[in-house]
C-alpha cells in the first residue's frame, strides 16, 4: 500500500489558516507533501523542526540518550501520521510539538522514570526557562518576544505553566511543589496560557 | 468537575496525569466547541514555549530517522477525501453506488487508525494517539477499536454533495465480518434546525432499520456509531428526519455507503 493523498475538507482554508501558513513559512505545505510520502519534503521538514523537537524532549527528560530515542520516535510519528494532520485545526508546528510534548511527558511518567522523581524535584529549584538556550536559537526576535510575554505573567502563572510544560509535572504535582490549592494551579495554568496566547498573538 | 473548562490549560500542557480526569475532560471537549477552540489556541501558545528551547539535535539522529521512515508505513487520512460526491439514490435502489471509495487497511494501520479516529473526534487538536493511550480507551471505544483493528476490516467512504443539509460532510464505514459489526464515523455535519435530526440507517435485504440518531457537536463531529453488521447488511445511509427520528426513512439519503463493496 502506497502513501495516500491527504484529505482536504471543503471549507478549509479560512483566513486564520492563511495567516498561520504565512507565519509558519510553509511548514503546512511541507506536511501535506509528507502525507503523500514525499521523502524530500520530510527531509526539509526535519531540518525545520528536529532541533525544536529534540530540544523540547531534552528539556522535559534531561537525559540526552533517552531524549534522542524519544525525539526520533516523535519524528517518525510525524512521518507516519502526517495524513491525520488537519490544517484547519492547528498549525503544523503546534501539531508536531504537541506530539513531542506528549511523548516526552509519557516517558517521564512511565514507571522507569518514576524512580527518578525525587531527583527531578531536586533539580527543579534553580532552573528558569531560557537559562540553557541562550546559545541555541537563531530566531532571537521571536525568543525575545516569548521572554517578554513570559515575564508579563504573574510569578504563580509563570511557574505553573513552565513547571508543567518544561518539566512534565502534572497540575497535582505543581500544586504540591508550589504549596497552593489544586484549583488555583488549574486556574493559573489556564489564565497564564491565555495571557501567553494573547501576548504572542496566536490567532485562535 | 463542576467547571470542566478550567482544565483547558492543564490539558494543553499535558498536565492531567489522572486518566479519569483526562477522560472526563475529553468527553467535555467533544461537546464543548468553546473549550475545543480554547485548547487549540493554548496548544499553539505552548508550542511556542517548546520552540524556545530548541537545541542542535545529535548528529546521528537525522540519518537514523531517515532510515526508520523507509521502514514505516504511513497512515491513511482519518476520513477519506470527499471525492466526487454520491448522488442521493433511492434507499432500496439496486443502482450501485459507484462513488463510495473503498480500500483495505492492513491490520496494523487499521489498529492505529482506530486510535486516530477516536482522537480526532475527541481531541480536535491532534489526530494522533500513542499505543499506550489506546489501552486507556473505554469499553465502547474498545469495541470500535476491535472493529477497526480486525484483520478483515474494510472501509468505504463518501461525502455529501449539493447545497442541502450536511453538505461537505464526510462519512466512513469500517466493516469487520469477523466482528459482526460495523462502525460509522462522520465529520462536518452541519447543525440542523431543532425540528430536524440526522438519522443513520442499516439497510439489509430484509428491510431498513434505524441505527440511531446522529447528533453532531458544534464542530460537526459525531461519536463513532457501532452497528450490527450481521444478516447481510448492504448499505448504511443517512437521512434528515423530523426531530426524534422516524421508523422508516422519509427523505432521500444525503449519504449512502455501500458496505458490501467496502
Ligand atoms: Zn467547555
Amino acid at each position: 500500500m502506497g502513501p495516500r493523498r491527504p484529505t482536504v475538507r471543503p471549507g478549509d482554508g479560512g483566513p486564520s489558516e492563511h495567516r498561520e501558513q504565512a507565519a509558519d513559512g510553509g511548514l503546512e505545505g511541507l506536511l501535506v507533501r509528507v502525507a503523500r510520502g514525499d521523502h524530500a519534503a520530510f527531509e526539509q521538514m526535519y531540518d525545520l523542526v528536529a532541533g525544536q523537537v529534540y530540544g523540547l524532549v531534552l528539556r522535559v527528560l534531561r537525559d540526552p540518550a533517552q531524549s534522542e530515542e524519544v525525539a526520533q520516535d516523535v519524528l517518525v510519528e510525524v512521518w507516519r501520521s502526517a495524513a491525520r494532520y488537519e490544517p484547519g485545526r492547528a498549525s503544523a508546528r503546534a501539531w508536531v510539538m504537541t506530539i513531542a510534548h506528549r511523548r516526552a511527558v509519557d516517558r517521564v511518567r512511565s514507571a522507569q522514570a518514576a524512580v527518578n522523581r525525587e531527583d527531578r524535584a531536586a533539580r527543579l529549584d534553580v532552573r528558569r526557562p531560557f537559562d540553557e538556550v541562550s546559545d541555541s536559537v537563531e530566531k532571537s526576535l521571536e525568543l525575545e518576544r516569548l521572554r517578554r510575554c513570559l515575564n508579563a505573567l504573574t510569578e504563580l502563572q509563570r511557574e505553573s505553566v513552565t513547571f508543567a510544560y518544561y518539566d512534565g509535572y502534572s497540575y497535582r504535582e505543581v500544586a504540591e511543589l508550589l504549596k497552593v490549592p489544586l484549583a488555583t494551579v488549574k486556574t493559573r495554568m489556564r489564565d497564564g496560557l491565555i495571557r501567553m496566547r494573547d501576548c504572542l498573538g496566536v490567532d485562535r | 468537575m463542576s467547571e470542566p473548562h478550567t482544565l483547558a490549560g492543564a490539558y494543553a500542557l499535558d498536565a492531567i496525569d489522572d486518566d479519569l480526569d483526562r477522560r472526563r475532560f475529553e468527553e467535555h471537549l467533544a461537546v464543548c466547541e468553546e473549550c475545543a477552540q480554547e485548547v487549540a489556541g493554548l496548544a499553539e501558545a505552548a508550542a511556542r514555549l517548546g520552540q524556545a528551547v530548541a537545541v542542535e539535535p545529535p548528529p546521528g539522529m537525522r540519518a537514523a530517522v531517515m532510515a526508520e521512515i523507509g521502514r514505516v508505513r504511513q497512515l491513511p487520512p482519518a476520513v477519506a477525501a470527499p471525492g466526487p460526491a454520491p448522488r442521493p439514490a433511492p434507499i432500496r435502489g439496486r443502482r450501485r453506488d459507484t462513488t463510495a471509495r473503498t480500500r483495505r487497511w492492513p491490520r496494523v494501520a487499521a489498529g492505529l487508525a482506530a486510535v486516530g479516529v477516536a482522537a480526532s473526534l475527541v481531541l480536535g487538536v491532534i489526530a494522533v494517539r500513542t499505543q499506550d493511550e489506546l489501552e486507556r480507551l473505554r469499553a465502547g471505544d474498545r469495541q470500535v477499536a476491535a472493529v477497526l483493528a480486525a484483520p478483515d476490516a474494510r472501509t468505504a467512504s463518501g461525502s455529501v454533495s449539493g447545497t442541502g443539509a450536511g453538505r461537505g460532510a464526510t462519512g466512513t464505514v469500517v466493516v469487520s465480518p469477523s466482528q459482526g459489526r460495523l462502525v460509522f464515523v462522520s465529520s462536518g455535519l452541519s447543525t440542523l434546525p431543532p425540528s430536524r435530526t440526522y438519522q443513520l440507517w442499516r439497510i439489509a435485504p430484509d428491510g431498513v432499520e434505524s441505527a440511531g440518531l446522529l447528533r453532531p457537536d458544534g464542530s460537526g463531529h459525531v461519536p463513532p456509531v457501532i452497528v450490527d453488521a450481521r444478516g447481510g447488511v448492504e448499505k448504511v445511509g443517512v437521512t434528515v428526519e423530523p426531530a426524534g427520528g422516524s421508523r422508516q426513512p422519509t427523505t432521500q439519503p444525503i449519504l449512502l455507503l455501500d458496505v458490501q463493496t467496502a
